[in-house]
């Protein structure tokens, strides 16, 4: 079949603004114009996209190059994740170094404060600096185990992530710039990411708001596990907002505001929203808090058969917005639990707890599942369905099926 | 008469393909038509097939698509992505012909 190739017209997208090019529209950013042929999306080596080549391949599955999970059993032995096997979900394109320019120079503005200002990371550096670790979890994470379907990456367990993050706590910030002002409800925050597509930022720009409180937890981060944040994971600056879902830490961050209400722009107002089955809209709750969850990391059906004996059931336990308190472990599908025993330090509410069973398998087959409270809450043994699959924590779709022998 | 009734069976048969090929022809053609003119779907995804290489969506070579799934997105949109069909951007027509080319040309 002969094709004719169309140039795409982009005069007529009915969802850019309304200026006569890609270029022109790029060109009133705060970046540096690029073509929509910038190609950070294509295959790099190993299979990854290139803008992220330089990640652990066997530790991942790629289920496009916008979205990328960390096998289950690459969650690992560590307690912090490694930067290579840190997912990848991105709404925009990762910006470029040469987009972002001097990374000194980057600039986040602060509103709703009594006194305006604007701060380059250079100057933030010079204002404060501490370290917190936390969970990153993508809101779909678990999605794959919905059973209508919904569209997005089939995450199952590996959209998630504990990170160490270094950078100036937002209070700091706050009180250098004379306190909130009066009648805010939100800390909105937003990404500059969206400017390089020329996409009208109504549609395009991430900005999401969460309750003022967050701020008190909340941190602008330039490091991630010790290293310059990774343009794909937001760099050169992040707002981090421990024990949210990962789309409200906000990457590219240009603009932090203290808001009376929530953003308006689609990624606040109809996405990311929780609703039932076949409905949708902004009346339905948000991607906010995430809900106490765990999972099993080791054994699993990624790693084999295990050998009849003495065995050790490993995995990952977090509270969301509160410390996780117990674990328990089920070696057959939910009848019987142990409780297991944490492991290794604890690094604060916000960051995940290993745990460990240690229990006597003979030969057979294996239902292992963990269920987690954090002395509030509890997992629930079932997902709570929803239209696009988000804040899965139902600890039976999360079980793992062993065999011994 | 056994023979004249073969061949007219495999003469229905012939024109029978025949008229599924330029069915699908046209509508391949069409999709590519609406995937980067009337949608410009072009402008926020790679296809090779369409010759695209929009960078805000996911790479449609090398994702998985099925019917189901790209006509859920297109009709009601996901992320960035505009609900064409809730919206009315598209008919139901221009979306089952997208819908199509994309499914049959992604990954080739």
């Amino acid at each position: 079949m002969k094709k004719s190739k169309n140039t795409p017209n982009l005069n007529r997208r009915n969802f850019l603004a309304g200026t006569a090019s890609v270029a022109g529209l790029a060109a009133t950013a705060s970046v540096v114009p690029i073509t929509f042929a910038n190609a950070n999306h294509t295959d790099g080596s190993k299979g990854l996209p290139d803008f992220i080549n330089w990640k652990n391949r066997d530790a991942l599955i790629v289920h496009s190059d916008k979205g990328i999970e960390t096998h289950r059993s690459a969650i690992g032995e560590g307690l912090i994740t490694p930067n290579a096997n840190v997912y990848i979900r991105n709404n925009m394109p990762t910006m470029s170094d040469a987009q972002i320019g001097d990374r000194n120079n980057w600039k986040v503005s602060f509103e709703g404060v009594n006194n305006p200002k604007s701060f380059t990371l250079a100057e933030l550096k010079a204002m404060g600096t501490t370290t917190i670790a936390t969970v990153l979890q993508c809101s779909g994470n678990g999605r794959g185990f919905f059973e209508h379907g919904p569209s997005g990456s089939q995450w199952q367990t590996g959209a998630a992530a504990c990170v160490f993050w270094t950078g100036i706590p937002v209070k700091t910030l706050v009180d250098a710039c004379g306190g909130i002002s009066s009648g805010a409800n939100f800390m909105t925050s937003a990404g500059v990411d969206h400017e390089p597509t020329g996409l009208a930022p109504k549609d395009a720009m991430v900005e999401r708001s969460v309750p003022k409180k967050v701020y008190e937890d909340a941190l602008l981060a330039w490091d991630m596990n010790g290293v310059p944040l990774p343009n794909s994971h937001g760099g050169p600056l992040r707002m981090i907002t421990p024990g949210y879902f990962g789309i409200n830490n906000v990457k590219h961050l240009g603009k932090v505001a203290f808001t009376a209400d929530e953003s308006q722009v689609k990624f606040m107002k109809s996405s990311y929203r929780i609703s039932p089955i076949g409905k949708k809209g902004s009346e339905y709750p948000t991607c906010w808090e995430m809900p106490v969850k765990s999972w099993i990391t080791r054994p699993t059906d990624e790693t084999g058969t295990v050998k009849a004996g003495k065995v050790q059931i490993v995995g990952v336990a977090f509270g969301g917005t509160r410390k996780v308190k117990s674990v328990k472990v089920s070696v057959d599908g939910g009848n019987k639990w142990q409780k297991a025993k944490f492991i290794g330090p604890d690094l604060g509410k916000f960051a995940w707890r290993q745990f460990v069973l240690e229990t006597t398998l003979s030969a057979g087959t294996y239902n292992i599942a963990s269920l987690a409270s954090n002395g509030k809450d509890k997992q629930p043994e079932l997902r709570m369905e929803n239209r696009r699959g988000y804040a899965h924590n139902g600890w039976k779709d999360h079980s793992v099926n062993i065999t011994v022998v | 008469m056994k023979l004249l009734r073969l061949i007219l069976t495999a003469t229905g048969i012939f024109f029978l393909n025949i008229s599924y090929l330029i069915a699908d022809e046209a509508k391949m053609a069409k999709g590519l038509e609406i995937f980067n003119e009337t949608a410009v779907c072009a402008a926020c995804h790679v296809l090779k097939a369409a010759g695209s290489e929009g960078n805000v969506g996911p790479n449609l070579d090398t994702v998985a698509v099925t019917t189901e799934s790209v006509t859920d997105i297109v009709t009601n949109g996901l992320g960035v992505m505009p609900a064409f069909g809730e919206d009315e951007i598209l008919t139901k027509e221009e979306i089952e012909a997208v819908v199509y080319f994309v499914v049959n040309s992604a990954g080739k």
